[in-house]
């Protein structure tokens, strides 16, 4: 058995490594100057300099795009709480004959491809004048945000045990004070998971805000990948630089998120 | 729990009504599309029905695109599942509670990223001359190059491990976590038995884990279905239609190539069907 868990412990280690070397190594390039990214020996050693992070933090496509991802995520998420939430709470605890079609119309928004709703959308939002609007993207994202906050905040609300809600019935509550002075805090830490993965979710989206914005309405995915379209005649640091900007948000909610996942299974095991 | 409450009708109907809405009228808009030969460059269209399907049928270049897409399918959801099962159960083996929380986070990590970012991660590793997984290629054949995402045989795994790189690092935490929750009893049992620790897995906790590993393995079906962000950023199809999958491909033909949104809707609107049918039935199958 020993030499079995030695390789089974180096096996782990590394793709412990893989995980997170490749992301270290950009943020690493970002920080490079060129001569030192373009090399056949990868580098180690260099002079940091931070150009390419003040450049990236300078240019203001870079930050119009950052300001149209935060907008726009941000409120499509709030639409998301402010939809979601109530309306899992009420599947969750006053369940009806249609409690099962209502959980498998919001899952199956999930199989559509974003293909196959972006091509309408855009000829939509084109009639109607708002193509390339952030008004367009944010509707666009409230579908995504309420559908998924729905479909995690649903066990959320089911885990509250019904005991204290019956007893708040009892001391006098009604139904919609119970739902917003008991069940909202007591399945708070379940539900800000839930809200966080909405957000990096609707954050690292790509192809919908690609075919909705033309100009005034580029998210910060859509500004990255544009980066790179000059070819590589772009500084390769700026480039990882701007990768880093772009994946900082949804790592601020690692965290947040693993801990959603703990208490996820914690329920399952009771 | 049965309260006279107006709560459930005020809770559920708007957001039902706007949910209804919000996909309904751009999915039926999507056929309508469809059904006419509208173009990007003009604004005049008139009715064609079904000559956009019609004609698909007869494009060498979507029934490519079919064909990849079914592949990448394929690959990325066999190789996501191995890779998850392999580490959970590895981690759940070997790993002290203490190491397992560590790994736990660190695997996390690659699927919070957004996937333009992970594609240019990736895009650069994989560059045949200054790339940091290329290098121990360069290194140990004395410097000659391989250049992943420019050979049609390898593009599209070298896109698929990126997307296993963020999916099968994710589903090995949930597989520790599901391990963690089965009972200890049937483990000592066989082990006592004199069962190795391989066939403790392979006979006792997997078959007991079957339905929430079928139901990741449902998840990962529907999430490599968004292939497109990696492929836009990493090889845009390329090299030639090696990796044109069939969002890819419909995005070309109605923005970047040749403007025809009908076209690329009528695309559309079969992968919505093909999708919606087929994991319709899945999904009933699972929850039966």
């Amino acid at each position: 058995m020993r030499p079995g868990r030695l390789i089974g412990k180096t096996v782990l280690a590394l793709a412990g490594f893989m995980a997170v070397f490749p992301l270290l190594w950009t943020a690493l390039n970002s920080l490079k100057n060129n001569v030192d990214i373009i090399t056949r020996v990868p580098r180690l050693v260099f002079t940091p300099t931070l150009a390419n992070i003040s450049y990236i933090i300078g240019r203001d496509s870079v930050m119009i795009g950052l300001y149209n991802s935060v907008i726009a995520c941000g409120v499509a998420v709030l639409i998301g709480v402010v939809l979601g939430l109530p309306a899992a709470y009420s599947v969750a605890r006053y369940p009806n004959r249609w409690a099962g079609d209502i959980q498998f119309f919001v899952l199956s928004l999930r199989f559509l491809p974003p293909v196959a709703v972006a091509i309408p959308l855009m000829v939509i939002w084109l009639q109607l004048g708002l193509y390339d609007t952030l008004a367009a993207l944010i509707v666009t994202y409230s579908l995504l945000t309420i559908s998924v906050i729905m479909w995690l905040a649903i066990p959320a609300f089911q885990a509250v045990p019904k005991e204290v809600e019956e007893a708040a019935f009892v001391d006098g509550y009604g139904a919609y004070s119970v739902f917003w002075r008991i069940a909202l805090p007591v399945a708070a830490r379940s539900l800000t998971g839930a809200v966080a993965f909405s957000f990096v979710l609707v954050w690292n989206e790509f192809l919908i805000a690609l075919m909705l914005s033309s100009s005034n309405a580029k998210t910060l995915p859509i500004v990255a990948s544009e980066l790179s379209q000059q070819g590589m005649n772009v500084p390769w640091g700026i480039l990882n630089a701007s990768v880093v900007l772009l994946s900082l948000p949804p790592l601020l909610f690692l965290g947040v998120l693993s801990g959603f996942l703990n208490s996820v299974f914690r329920q399952k095991k009771t | 729990m049965a309260r006279r409450s107006s709560l459930p009708v005020t809770f559920i109907v708007p957001t039902l009504a706007i949910l209804l809405v919000l996909s309904m009228v751009p999915t039926l808009y999507a056929i309508v599309i469809a059904l006419q030969n509208r173009e990007l460059s003009s604004t005049a269209y008139s009715y064609v029905w079904f000559s956009n399907f019609y004609d698909l049928f007869f494009d060498r270049r979507f029934l490519n695109a079919v064909w990849v897409s079914v592949k990448w399918e394929i690959v990325t959801v066999a190789a996501t599942m191995a890779v998850a099962i392999g580490l959970g159960v590895l981690m759940f083996e070997v790993a002290s509670p203490r190491l397992r929380n560590i790994y736990c986070l660190l695997f996390i990590i690659p699927v919070l990223l957004p996937r333009v970012s992970a594609a240019f991660v990736w895009k650069f590793a994989y560059h045949p001359l200054y790339g940091i997984a290329t290098y121990p290629y360069r290194l140990l054949t004395g410097g000659l190059i391989f250049d992943p995402l420019s050979k049609p045989a390898t593009a599209l795994f070298a896109v698929a491990s990126v997307d296993v790189w963020q999916w099968g690092l994710f589903f090995a935490v949930i597989v520790l976590k599901l391990l963690e929750t089965l009972p200890p009893q049937p483990i000592e049992a066989a082990r006592l038995d004199h069962a190795k620790r391989w066939q403790i897995h392979a006979y006792v906790t997997l078959p007991m884990l079957k339905a929430p590993l079928i139901s990741l393995m449902f998840v990962k079906m529907i999430e490599s279905l968004r292939s497109f962000d990696l492929i836009y950023v990493m090889t845009r199809g390329g090299p030639g239609v090696a990796t044109e999958t069939l969002d890819m491909y419909a995005f070309s033909q109605g923005f970047i190539e040749s403007g025809k949104v009908s076209y690329a809707s009528a695309m559309a609107v079969l992968m919505m069907i093909a999708t919606v049918i087929t994991f319709t039935m899945l999904w009933k199958r699972v929850q039966a």
